[in-house]
């Protein structure tokens, strides 16, 4: 037995080309569709895990799986915009507490999320290095993100990386970054999270002025209607929020109306979210609630489909390759006639030139299924980002 | 002996449990965060032992004025419950990053009875650099059942963070309320004696009072420890003429100088103390029957 191998050893580092090449078609042909189905698997945990936290969205109505991508997995796509009322609509019925996300602005490549700090409870999200969002115009970075980005807290990054498309012109703010979130293995990695108010202030609800120092005057009669001028000379407006100009940090107008993407709705127990999604059945509202799981589940189905596709044209591929290598043995026992008449004068039985061709076919087996094995184990760290990058976007 | 060392071993084990019992209901408390001191003595009063109440606002600052910084506000996101006056007294709201399910804004209740004040004066504080009070009047307690009602907020919000305790919130509750509805009654029945009784404020933050107690208040600007210059004295005067007050509402007792100043104009100097801030000594139910016991002797002069 030993000697079989040992000659058929012998044999395919003779034929090194050939061997190499039957080893790169066998091993890659079984990669494709093991690699296909991590990937695949990958997506599947990572959006039903993501999608079971979120018990129920209300966003615009339109396409809920364009909701759930945005608002979950903050899809490049982006969401139209609600109002924050529906936020306080949600906790007012005091059936569910209501988690405002705002994600319409990216910056340099990541998407900016605006939310409560309620979010980082909920998604248990903690800080690696740093510390949570305090003040306006600070911001966390997704474990991803801060990689990425090569930042880390006490650096800054500039909130526009100009939306060339927003006539509303937004400016940029410099964002002062006060931590590092912990890898969470989620969306959320990829993130930069600012508070809602912050992403307010880049949206340019809310802004800073210089104001110029009146004198502090004191009137003659404090009872008289005399009122001290706030000259707001110049309208010069700050990138920059600062511990000296905080203070002129102010909203205009009322914060119930500014924008949201969505609103996770965490309900206490079963009969609130039933009683919590009746209030949306009306067809006429300008808001939906949508199950997330539900619409994942859809996502997936169809992902699923096209991931049986594959299945069926490897299996096809798979067949024709068997035939192919078939053919190259069966080509070269011919090209071998002399050698193996020579194995038969030496006094071999008939029964050992098999064995030795299964011991060959053993050993290219045993070759490919290593490279198989190699080339899944490299690729299985980016399964998750495979995943996202082709399920997602 | 078997049976005695199973016995101790059971024991053993029930101290265990206990001691680690006793462990996780301490750690079990609350965390409480209180923007002004009445919403912390409320607190303390209907949570008991159950919770550790904090204000922000070191003890020296008025909280109306007084922002945050990043660190005191790291400490506020770690609360369980962050209960805010509203009414916009926590100014620095807007500049802050804090989780919105644990505020409790305890005047919500009553929005729509919120006091405006326009054209409201600019003026310094000394050191804290200058303010004014234009907007909504804030000192929403020293309405006393306006104060109920931020009772009753406070004890919903602990109720639906540790239902287990509804009980003896409930109760709390109740005693609480009387004890306010004790300082309504009292501050009802020696104001009806002289209804429109003339009385000056130092400062404009009485509008709540004045309004629930029916005060004929009129209000200066002045600080307790300053002496005000010579034309808010013109202007004292001439209010005096057409609103002849003989009694001075102060936050704080104030200067020697200025009270006697004051006196020779006939006017009393009488210290009704908002309590926004926790007393070196006594409790908001103590400061508030001083207040009302230093009130009295105007009405009954
Ligand atoms: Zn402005």
């Amino acid at each position: 037995m030993r000697h079989d191998f040992y000659l058929a050893w012998r044999y395919l580092r003779h034929h090194r080309m050939r061997t190499l090449i039957l080893v790169l078609c066998l091993s890659l042909i079984a990669a494709l569709p093991m690699g296909l189905h991590r990937v695949l698997d990958a997506g599947e945990y990572w959006m039903t895990r993501r999608a079971e936290a979120t018990p129920l969205l209300v966003g615009a109505r339109g396409s809920s799986v364009d909701l759930t991508l945005g608002a979950l997995y903050f899809s490049e796509a982006g969401v139209p915009a609600i109002r924050m009322q529906e936020a306080d609509r949600i906790a007012a019925t005091g059936w569910a507490d209501p988690l405002p996300i705002y994600a319409r602005y990216r910056v340099q490549g990541r998407p900016l999320i605006g939310v409560t700090l309620d979010y980082f409870d909920f998604r248990g999200l903690v800080p690696a290095q740093g510390e949570l969002p305090a003040i306006l115009g600070d911001c966390i970075l997704g474990a991803d993100a801060a990689e990425r980005l090569g930042l880390g807290p006490g650096d800054t990054l500039a909130s526009s990386s100009g939306n060339a498309f927003d006539l509303a012109g937004t400016y940029p703010l410099k964002l002062h970054v006060s931590g590092v979130l912990a890898k969470a293995h989620s969306p959320d990695d990829h993130a930069v999270f600012v508070d809602l108010q912050t992403a307010w202030v880049i949206e340019g609800l809310g802004h800073g002025h210089a104001e110029t120092q009146a004198a502090p005057t004191q009137p003659d009669s404090p009872f008289g209607a005399a009122t001290v001028g706030r000259a707001d000379a110049e309208l010069l407006t700050y990138t920059e929020i600062t511990p000296e100009n905080l203070g002129s940090f102010h909203f205009h107008g009322d914060p119930a109306t500014y924008p949201i993407s969505a609103v996770i709705a965490l309900p206490h127990d079963a009969r609130s979210a039933t009683l919590l999604r009746g209030r949306y059945l009306d067809d006429k509202s300008a808001t939906e609630i949508v199950r997330p799981l539900d619409v994942t589940r859809g996502l997936l189905q169809n992902i699923f489909r096209v991931g049986a596709l594959f299945d069926g044209i490897l299996l096809l591929v798979g067949g024709i390759a068997f035939l192919l290598v078939a053919l190259v043995f069966a080509l070269s026992l011919r090209l071998r006639q002399r050698e193996i008449e020579t194995i038969y004068l030496l006094g071999c039985a008939r029964l050992a030139v098999l064995r030795l061709l299964l011991a060959e076919i053993l050993l290219i087996a045993l070759f490919a299924g290593a490279v198989c094995t190699a080339v899944l184990a490299a690729a299985a760290p980016h399964a998750s980002n495979l995943a996202r990058h082709f399920i997602l976007s | 002996m078997p049976t005695f060392r199973l016995l101790s071993f059971v024991i053993a084990l029930l101290a265990t449990a206990s001691a680690w019992g006793a462990s996780a209901v301490s750690e079990h408390q609350l965390k409480i965060v209180a923007s002004n001191y009445p919403l912390a003595y409320f607190a303390e009063r209907l949570a008991g032992s159950s919770a550790t109440v904090t204000s922000p606002a070191p003890a020296d600052a008025d909280p109306a004025y007084w922002r945050p910084d990043a660190k005191a506000v790291g400490a506020m996101q770690k609360a369980d419950l962050i209960l805010l006056n509203g009414a916009d007294y926590e100014k620095w709201l807007a500049h802050v990053t804090l989780p919105r399910l644990k505020r409790v804004d305890t005047s919500a209740g009553f929005r729509d009875r919120f006091i405006r004040i326009e054209n409201a004066v600019v003026h310094s504080h000394g050191p804290a650099g200058q303010h004014s009070h234009e907007g909504i009047a804030f000192t929403t307690w020293l309405d006393f059942d306006q104060a109920a009602q931020q009772a009753e907020a406070v004890a919903k919000a602990l109720i639906a963070k540790r239902p287990e305790l509804k009980t003896t919130v409930l109760d709390a509750l109740k005693t609480l309320q009387a004890d306010l509805a004790g300082l309504d009654g009292e501050l009802k029945r020696i104001t009806a004696a002289r209804p429109g009784l003339p009385l000056m404020a130092s400062h404009p933050v009485y509008q709540y009072l004045a309004r629930r107690y029916g005060l004929n208040l009129k209000s200066v600007h002045w600080e307790p420890g300053e002496m005000p210059p010579a034309n808010e004295w013109t202007g004292l005067d001439k209010t005096l003429a057409q609103h002849p007050a003989k009694t001075m509402l102060w936050e704080g007792p104030p200067a020697a100088a200025v009270a006697d100043k004051l006196s020779t104009k006939g006017i009393a100097s009488v210290v009704f103390d908002p309590c926004a801030n926790r007393p070196e000594s006594g409790d908001f139910l103590v400061i508030m029957k001083r207040n009302i016991e230093n009130l009295k002797a105007s009405f009954q002069r």
